[in-house]
């Protein structure tokens, strides 16, 4: 401590120390919060088609197209060690194939700062609804759930899902809309 | 240049550098305890990054530059020794040395 270097290299090394545990109070503040919130999604109109999917092995699949509406308050999860939330919508059902099938229709990425409140009217979907195979068709079963990803500033990032979800079944035949 | 800046004294005695140590330690765990809770009240945690390092630019101002108050307790040097009976001793001990060289 007898040069200004070493005097400065105790002081920048002390000061990362008490940053470090800083950081870290702030993840035990926020590290077992509940993170879910309530959601409530529409479906106003829904279509399949039947199409050669290129990415798949068989001859044509089921094209699915949905329009939806979202409501969400986001505004509770947002605390201090919250840097931006994930979101995506997913869709689920179960088909003669396969047992379990999940698809992301849309996501959206909310930053700290923005408009917490969604508020999402006639939305399409932003990827493709391609089933693996033909089990669209007919389906009486689909579920569409909003999840979020949180991204924190220091710590786990966990991945929840809204309380609330939409049940819809898809038209008998190809081409033709069904309104809700 | 660099001549002059190395000629300037930067060197605190030792009660000085404890007193240095003490202060720059007592202010960084200050400034981060309120930038903890301010950054608890207000929801951000920027807030607290702000405030600890406006704490640590403080005590870089406090304790870097070597002021009078760290140099109050000098070290007490013994008195230098007279230079006749130094010479007087150093003479052999260089006679032996280029002895052993040979």
């Amino acid at each position: 401590m007898n040069t200004v270097l070493s005097r400065a290299n105790s002081l920048f090394a002390f000061s990362l120390s008490v940053m470090a545990a800083l950081t870290f109070g702030c993840f035990i503040t926020t590290a077992f919060k509940d993170r879910s919130v309530p959601v409530d999604i529409h479906v106003s109109k829904v279509m399949i088609k039947n199409v050669d999917d290129f990415t798949g092995p068989r001859e044509r699949s089921d094209l699915g197209f949905v329009t939806f509406d979202i409501y969400a308050n986001l505004q509770p999860i947002f605390d201090w060690n919250v840097k931006e939330l994930f979101l995506y919508l997913t869709a689920e059902y179960s088909t003669k194939s396969n047992a379990l099938n999940q698809v992301v229709l849309w996501d959206r990425i909310i930053l700290r700062g923005d408009n917490t409140k969604l508020n999402l009217k006639d939305v399409k979907s932003k990827y493709f609804f391609f089933d693996d195979g033909n089990g669209l068709r007919a389906n009486k079963n689909i579920t569409l759930t909003l999840s979020w990803n949180v991204v924190p500033n220091a710590g786990i990032l966990p991945l929840v899902m809204g309380s609330g979800h939409k049940s819809l079944a898809f038209p008998e035949s190809y081409e033709t809309a069904k309104s809700y | 240049m660099l001549s002059a800046f190395k000629s300037i004294p930067t060197d605190m005695d030792y009660k000085g550098q404890k007193l240095a140590e003490q202060i720059f330690q007592g202010v960084i765990l200050v400034s981060a305890v309120i930038g903890f809770i301010y950054g608890l009240f207000v929801q951000q945690f920027g807030w607290t990054v702000y405030i600890m390092l406006a704490g640590f630019t403080v005590s870089c101002f406090l304790t870097l530059p070597p002021w009078p108050m760290y140099r109050r307790n000098p070290l007490k040097w013994q008195p230098a020794v007279p230079e006749a009976s130094g010479e007087n001793r150093d003479k052999p001990q260089e006679s032996q040395k280029k002895k052993k060289h040979k």
